[in-house]
């Protein structure tokens, strides 16, 4: 679901008279460096605790929102995030800040199908084979549905777990599928461990993102992909007014109606705005060590998949 | 400070797969530090800048210092090493996965090209001509030494065309796919660029130094010869391509009596128009003599 969607990430979801006295008592504090919330200032530390409130409580209603919020169009991104990945089966796949599952769910699929086109392949080449050379293959035990591959869904908040393994519970995922607490700036994983690592609209509600891109290379393989979808900046003038409007006016309205939280989405909003562009996302990507970077714009830059490889 | 610290570290960390080129050349004045970078890659937090002469670290995009291997490289080692799994995965992703995991790379660096396998195929065909190109060249050699005779201009023809279609011979099954592939839109001009460039070698082995027009036609021609040949090789069945072969040798024929029509054809022309006036004027004269009686 639209992960990053969820405004409720950054901003309280309590009353908005809270937020008036949180910022106060953020000047007196001086806790740490100041960083950005929607438009807000806040410290890092502060930071952090909001969006993890604000994702406890909007945990049930999150996949509800996105579908309102983009008429069901991150499902259609979802799924080119999958085909550019185009998974083998037998990759293993870390899915950060993944809670409510959706890219997780995907992959398995997308190596179901992968896997059944890969056995009739052998299937046909077993033709020429020997009866007895035929029987011991279908000895071979089971026939590895999904051929070994695994995903990993990681996320720092328990409430979105909970509702990923609820979800996969009621749609029958069980096999190649795990679910971790972790933060994403500090994955409790080992070096060289995954084959593709991706952040679907979570990177925007990571707090220092260097951090978790050096993590990303860290736990990456050799080889290793790299796959970031993201909220990002409209290039034409005309489609940016356009989707301003329906983003301040329409959304959190959307918020209020159907998650009874206006100030959650209305943060989405802003926290989208004050994400960093493609050209500069590319940059830090590159930074943290990443090869081969690059950026594909859906929707005229709505949202955009960022990819790299560790090489 | 923190410029200067990321580039080498990012060298380094990059060196992950990319290898030094020049491995056996052992600094000696290349510190313990940067040896053990080299072998574990997976050190991603050097304590130190490694000393001694390392050459600068140009910036960023892949642009690695002169010792390490640049991406392009990999990727010609990845693509290389996918060609060994075409016959049994056909030119697609999975034999490009295949090729990283030799490598020692996760199958996910397949995702660094096509997913339709155009750069694998286009990589082979570059390959083909390449080697195609030193075997000339080593055959001219010879020639120039002394040490062989200089072929007459069919036989060249006909024997470098077949030393390039036998490159083809362990891919036959799969190579249909192939040209499919290299007919799509936009593969179209990076395989005619690598056709015209081959046949255009070929021609400037076999001592062409045309400079009117028939520098087109010998190429137009060689060009015809090579794709119908290619064509029929891929339904040949018979042992080691003998059809293939014998149709090759009637086209280059074809050719070269062409060259030789082309005059054939003016004198053939001259002797009809004598001919055709001759019989007017025997026509003509019995004519008269039938009407003088």
């Amino acid at each position: 679901l639209g992960r990053g969607l969820c405004p409720c990430r950054a901003l309280l979801a309590r009353r908005g008279g809270a937020l008036r006295e949180l910022h106060g008592s953020v000047r007196g504090l001086a806790a740490g460096p100041e960083m950005h919330f929607g438009f807000q200032t806040v410290t890092e530390a502060e930071r952090r605790e909001k969006i993890y409130q604000v994702f406890e409580s909007v945990a049930t209603k999150y996949d509800v929102m996105n579908d309102s919020m983009t008429l069901g169009i991150h499902r259609v991104w979802k799924d080119i995030l999958m085909h550019k990945m185009n998974p083998s089966p037998g990759t293993l796949l870390l899915d950060v800040a993944g809670g409510t599952g959706d890219i997780a769910f995907r992959f398995i699929n997308y190596v179901r199908s992968a896997r059944e086109r890969q056995l009739q392949q052998k299937l046909k080449h077993h033709q020429n084979l020997s009866w007895q050379e035929i029987s011991e293959s279908y000895q071979e035990g089971k026939f590895k549905p999904l051929g070994d591959s695994q995903v990993v869904v990681c996320d720092i908040n328990k409430e979105m777990l909970k509702v990923g393994k609820q979800k996969a519970q009621h749609l029958g995922y069980s096999e190649g599928l795990s679910w971790v607490l972790g933060n994403a700036e500090e994955l409790p994983f080992d070096d060289d461990k995954f084959d593709v690592y991706t952040i679907a609209f979570g990177i925007r509600n990571v707090t220092r993102i260097d951090l978790a891109l050096q993590e990303a290379y860290r736990v990456l393989k050799p080889g290793g992909r790299f796959l970031c979808l993201e909220f990002s900046h409209v290039s034409s003038p005309l489609l940016s007014r356009l989707y301003d409007l329906y983003s301040f006016q329409v959304i959190p309205v959307l918020g209020e109606v159907i998650a009874g939280d206006w100030k959650s989405y209305q943060y989405l909003v802003e926290s989208i705005r004050r994400f960093p562009p493609q050209e500069e996302l590319k940059a830090m990507i590159e930074d943290a060590g990443f090869l081969k970077v690059d950026y594909q714009n859906l929707n005229s830059g709505i949202v955009a998949i960022h990819s790299g490889f560790k090489l | 400070v923190r410029c200067q610290l990321y580039p080498p570290q990012r060298a380094l960390q990059a060196s992950a797969v990319l290898r030094r080129v020049s491995d056996e050349q052992k600094e000696p004045l290349a510190s313990s530090s940067q040896q053990q970078f080299d072998s574990h890659p997976a050190d991603h937090r050097p304590e130190q800048e490694p000393q001694g002469p390392r050459p600068s670290y140009t910036g960023q995009g892949g642009q690695e210092s002169e010792d390490y291997e640049s991406e392009e490289q990999l990727q010609h080692r990845i693509l290389t090493a996918a060609l060994e799994f075409v016959p049994e995965h056909g030119w697609t992703a999975e034999a490009i996965a295949e090729g990283a995991k030799t490598l020692g790379l996760s199958a996910a660096a397949a995702g660094m090209f096509h997913s339709d396998g155009s750069e694998l195929i286009l990589h082979f065909v570059s390959q083909c001509n390449t080697k195609l190109t030193e075997l000339l060249e080593q055959e001219q050699k010879l020639v120039q030494l002394g040490k062989a005779e200089k072929k007459p201009t069919d036989q060249f023809l006909r024997d470098a065309v077949e030393a390039r279609l036998r490159m083809l011979i362990p891919y036959i099954e799969k190579w249909p796919q192939a040209l499919s592939v290299l007919l799509l839109p936009h593969n179209i001009p990076s395989s005619l660029n690598l056709l015209t460039s081959m046949i255009d070698d070929i021609w400037q082995y076999a001592g062409d130094q045309s400079t009117d027009f028939n520098w087109y036609t010998r190429r137009a021609v060689l060009t015809g010869i090579y794709n119908t040949t290619e064509l029929v090789m891929m339904q040949d069945s018979s042992p080691d391509f003998e059809e293939t072969w014998r149709f090759l040798e009637n086209r280059v024929a074809d050719a070269m009596n062409m060259g030789n029509a082309a005059h054939q054809v003016q004198s053939t022309g001259e002797a009809v128009v004598q001919g055709l006036m001759g019989a007017a004027v025997t026509v003509s004269s019995a004519e008269t003599s039938r009407a003088v009686r």
